[in-house]
């Protein structure tokens, strides 16, 4: 499933401009250690985290997209970066387990 | 990947913090990893310096290994790494980053001892094991990951990047410039 149609389905809201690339799998987590040593390269990562350390892990790792749970927004500089990187950032008002919920309904 | 390349992935994947210290008497910084349940905190001496501590953070220490031949290159002389955002045109690692195109990204591996006075950082088997790890699935995408170690920076402590470390990760964004001069007026007690 490409990452528009993933966002589409979930209700997912888009923060910037991405790469429309295939998605794999999902992962998540909220320790960018933790992201740096367990993603997988083309997943879906689900966090609550807006630091810009996060999109480091997440572009090193190469993860298609990082959906921000519970309608948490970055700052100017993170989605820039993400910008840059190819990667969609979303949110949504969903907390972190009914969006895992979700994504296990749409085939994940 | 061409024939004959390894095949990497992270084995030896173990938990704990990286406690950062700093000596005071000549500005130095040094930083080790620790399994401990909780993040020592000592003062010591060693040599000339005076360690006190600076901070710690949870963090994630591995080494590669291959899946194709089952060599294994140790990674325990690198503590993190950081995406740079170095443009010194004085440093190699900020001209390096400079002259990158799109889709290409410069981590810099950062070892233990910002000094670099005995000589070490990460070795260059690591270094290029990490180049290959980072790269190996990349395929056909436009992307393209460089891995340098951080004896290459003019100087690691005044480096500009972000550091992949569970610390920070807490402080709270303001989401529009108005709201961050109302905090930064509640800090100072209403002077700008």
């Amino acid at each position: 499933m490409k990452v528009s149609e993933l966002a589409q389905k979930a209700g997912l809201k888009a923060i910037n401009e991405f790469r429309d690339r295939e998605v794999e799998s999902v992962y998540i987590s909220d320790m960018v250690s933790d992201i740096l040593t367990a993603a997988k390269a083309g997943s879906v990562l689900i966090t609550l985290q807006t630091h810009k350390s996060l999109i480091a892990a997440a572009n090193l790792v190469n993860v298609a997209m990082v959906v921000i749970a519970k309608n948490r927004k970055p700052a100017d500089d993170v989605v820039e970066l993400a910008t840059r990187a190819g990667i969609g950032l979303f949110n949504s008002d969903l907390d972190t387990w009914a969006l895992a919920k979700k994504l296990a309904q749409l085939g994940f | 990947m061409s024939e004959g390349a390894h095949r990497w992935f992270m084995t030896n994947i173990r938990d704990g913090y990286l406690v950062v210290e700093g000596c005071p008497e000549c500005g130095a910084r040094s930083s080790f990893f620790s399994t401990e349940h909780v993040p020592p905190v000592d003062e010591y001496h060693d040599g000339g310096h005076f360690w006190i501590y600076l901070g710690s953070s949870q963090a994630t220490k591995f080494d590669l290994k291959c899946g194709d031949c089952g060599k294994t290159v140790d990674l325990c002389d690198m503590n993190g790494l950081m995406l740079s955002a170095c443009r010194d045109p004085g440093c190699a690692v900020g001209e390096l980053v400079r002259r990158q195109g799109p889709g290409s990204w410069v981590y810099v591996a950062l070892c233990p001892d910002s000094t670099h006075a005995g000589g070490r950082c990460v070795s260059n088997e690591g270094i290029e094991a990490l180049n290959e790890y980072f790269n190996q699935d990349l395929g056909a995408m436009d992307r393209r990951v460089v891995v340098v170690p951080c004896r290459q920076c003019d100087s690691i402590d005044r480096c500009r990047g972000t550091v992949i470390a569970d610390v920070g990760l807490t402080d709270l964004y303001a989401e529009t410039p108005e709201e961050d001069r109302r905090r930064a007026k509640g800090r100072t007690g209403g002077k700008e």
